[in-house]
């Protein structure tokens, strides 16, 4: 079951050097017991894509005018970006949608402890009283893996090691029992073991909540690990979208291609690493037609520096948008 | 420090008495002396008066006035800590809110004046501004302003009129030293609140459906405090040395005015060092609240203390 759909979403920010255009015409739907993952280099737009989904964009935030964020609440539509005040927005904010972010160190109130945080959240989203909001609180932080649920309840975060933190920080996130998890690049500061078992939570509480997870990183190996569908994002557009595997063995779109050759490989640790040619150009210097044709292999004289490439079906809900594709299937 | 100053109490009275048209002899500064016990070394003399001042709260007598100090005092102490402390909490209860607020504000008019009017407390010594009230208040009101009392409740004993009284004339001389600390207090709060509002926990707190004055105060605002706190007895100490030279031009009659006289006329070892005493003693006991207040707000603190 679809519970949130993204359409047409253009995000652009009102700076001093003008206005910049941060996400261009992303759509996208989040299924029940998914994960999907955004993948793309940092400045591709996927985290102002996931904060979107919240209205978390700094002030300066223009949101398109025929964007709609769509968000299934109970048995009605919510338009999210049509929710102008922060009150109305409650319901979204840590009630239907919940995020935790890359630095679990400084996402928590530093002088707050994190049991005050985590009841804080409840008595706001839920009616319970202060002393269920406790025990539940103290429940999830047992429930995520960590050891002394009771005393770290008193602590706060500066107290905790790195993968604790972010533990507890999927225990706030998961208490008020959202519908969507956003996760921007939940694991980039922890270690690999530790990143490898807050994983294996993650995907253990999809199962367990029935929630969909918008899953963000610019790490390949992490997307393989989690996610059922990705879309690989370049400057603001989603540039090829798909299942998980298909994608990653498979890559439609030259830009997901160069980012799969850039990988070290480790069978073959004396040859060069082969980075994607060029730098991703200023966001105010935004290449017409396809964004990526200034750094493409493949681009087309006199096509790709004019026009935008539509999405192309490549097979097995597999999409791509490229002027270059071979084997285009005319049928889904 | 107090007895570089050539010469020595003894001396100073009697060429006060001089002055007064009296023949002095050599033998009765001598005398003088013994009976002021100057005779005995530096030190002893020192350890003794300190001795006294922390063991007894007695300051001893002034060395002119011939006067007890602690009877001189008395209620200039009082109202000279009450207008300092009444000065630092109106700019921390004026500039802590319209710091926060000036820094989430979009509004480009009153961010201005807010600034100017800062910026404006900031260059202005307070003298200048203590000059250019009483005169706008002659001018206007045909009254100075100046002074502490009305006529009637000057020599009046103290009661609760003469507080009503006090009160009356008091917020100028108040408004006046904590303008500046005001300005300086708004400008940290301000900056520091622009700091801590773009940092993560902000987000994620808002990110969690927390919105509001409860976002603003619970998560930077609170955050932010730290420094200003700190801060306070570096204020106090600030409005304690622009006290003496706003309470001589209003003509306060309070401690600082006596300790600018006591330093620059009359030469009054005994009192001057008196009044430094408690000012300096006031600045170090508030300096240890507020790092109790710090250490009970910021748990980073308390555990630094812990170890």
């Amino acid at each position: 079951m679809t519970i949130l759909s993204v359409q047409n979403l253009d995000v652009l920010f009102n700076t001093d050097d003008g206005i910049i255009t941060a996400v261009d015409d992303v759509s996208f739907d989040m299924k029940e017991g998914e994960v999907l993952g955004l993948v793309g280099e940092s400045g591709s737009g996927k985290s102002v894509t996931a904060k979107s989904l919240m209205q978390l964009n700094p002030a300066n935030t223009i949101y398109g005018e025929r964007s709609n964020i769509l968000l299934k609440n109970g048995d009605r539509e919510l338009d999210v970006l049509a929710l102008k005040k922060a009150r109305d927005m409650v319901v979204v904010r840590g009630g239907s949608i919940s995020m935790i972010f890359q630095e679990p160190m400084a996402s928590f109130a530093p002088a707050i402890t994190i049991g005050n945080q985590m009841v804080e959240q409840l008595m706001i989203h839920t009616k319970m009283t202060k002393r269920q909001a406790v025990e539940l609180s103290v429940e999830m932080l047992e429930r995520v893996g960590i050891n002394e649920p009771k005393k770290r309840f008193y602590q706060y975060s500066f107290e905790l090691s790195g993968g604790m933190r972010q533990r507890a920080m999927i225990a706030m996130a998961l208490s008020t029992k959202p519908k969507i998890l956003i996760a921007d690049e939940p694991t980039t500061a922890l270690d690999v073991t530790i990143q490898a078992q807050v994983l294996e939570l993650m995907k253990d509480l999809v199962k367990e909540f029935g929630m969909a997870i918008l899953f963000i990183t610019h790490d390949l190996g992490v997307i393989a690990q989690v996610a059922d569908r990705v879309s690989v994002m370049y400057l603001g557009r989603i540039v090829e979208s798909g299942p998980v595997r298909r994608v990653l063995h498979a890559p439609a779109h030259p830009y997901t291609k160069g980012l799969l050759n850039a990988l070290p490989k480790l069978d073959a640790l004396d040859e060069p690493l082969t980075p994607v040619p060029g730098d991703i150009p200023s966001p105010l210097e935004r290449p017409n037609g396809c964004v990526f044709h200034t750094r493409c292999p493949k681009a087309i004289v006199d096509l790709c520096n004019t026009s935008v490439p539509g999405s192309s079906n490549v097979g097995q809900k597999h999409i791509a948008s490229c002027f270059a594709i071979e084997n285009v299937c005319e049928t889904v | 420090m107090m007895e570089l100053v050539p010469g020595n109490c003894a001396e100073r009275y009697i060429a006060f008495k001089n002055t007064q048209g009296q023949n002095i002899t050599v033998e009765d500064i001598q005398a003088e002396e013994r009976r002021l016990g100057l005779d005995r070394p530096f030190l002893v003399r020192s350890f003794s008066w300190m001795g006294d001042v922390f063991f007894k709260g007695e300051f001893g007598d002034s060395c002119i006035l011939r006067l007890n100090i602690n009877h001189l005092l008395s209620d200039k102490v009082w109202i000279s800590l009450g207008i300092s402390l009444a000065a630092l909490l109106f700019s921390y209860l004026v500039a802590i809110p319209i710091g926060i607020y000036s820094a989430v504000s979009r509004n480009p008019i009153a961010n201005n004046s807010v600034r100017l009017i800062s910026y404006l407390g900031l260059a202005l010594p307070s003298f200048l501004f203590a000059l250019v009230i009483m005169l706008t208040t002659t001018i206007f009101f045909g009254e100075s302003m100046a002074g502490l009392f009305s006529k009637e409740y000057r020599d009046a004993a103290w009661s609760f009129a003469k507080f009503m009284d006090f009160m009356t004339r008091a917020w100028l001389p108040i408004l006046i030293l904590g303008w500046a600390a005001t300005a300086f207090a708004l400008q940290t709060v301000r900056a520091l609140m622009l700091d801590e509002i773009d940092k993560l926990y902000v987000t994620a707190a808002s990110a969690r459906g927390i919105y509001g004055r409860k976002l603003l105060w619970r998560y930077p605002g609170r955050h932010s405090l730290g420094p200003v706190i700190n801060s306070i007895g570096f204020d106090l100490n600030r409005i304690f040395s622009e006290l003496p030279i706003v309470a001589l031009i209003m003509t306060l009659t309070e401690m600082g005015a006596l300790l600018f006289d006591a330093l620059a006329y009359s030469n009054d070892q005994q009192l001057a060092g008196a009044i430094l005493v408690i000012l300096t003693a006031t600045i170090v006991i508030i300096n240890f609240f507020t790092d109790i207040i710090l250490a009970l707000m910021d748990p980073r603190v308390r555990q630094g203390l812990i170890g």
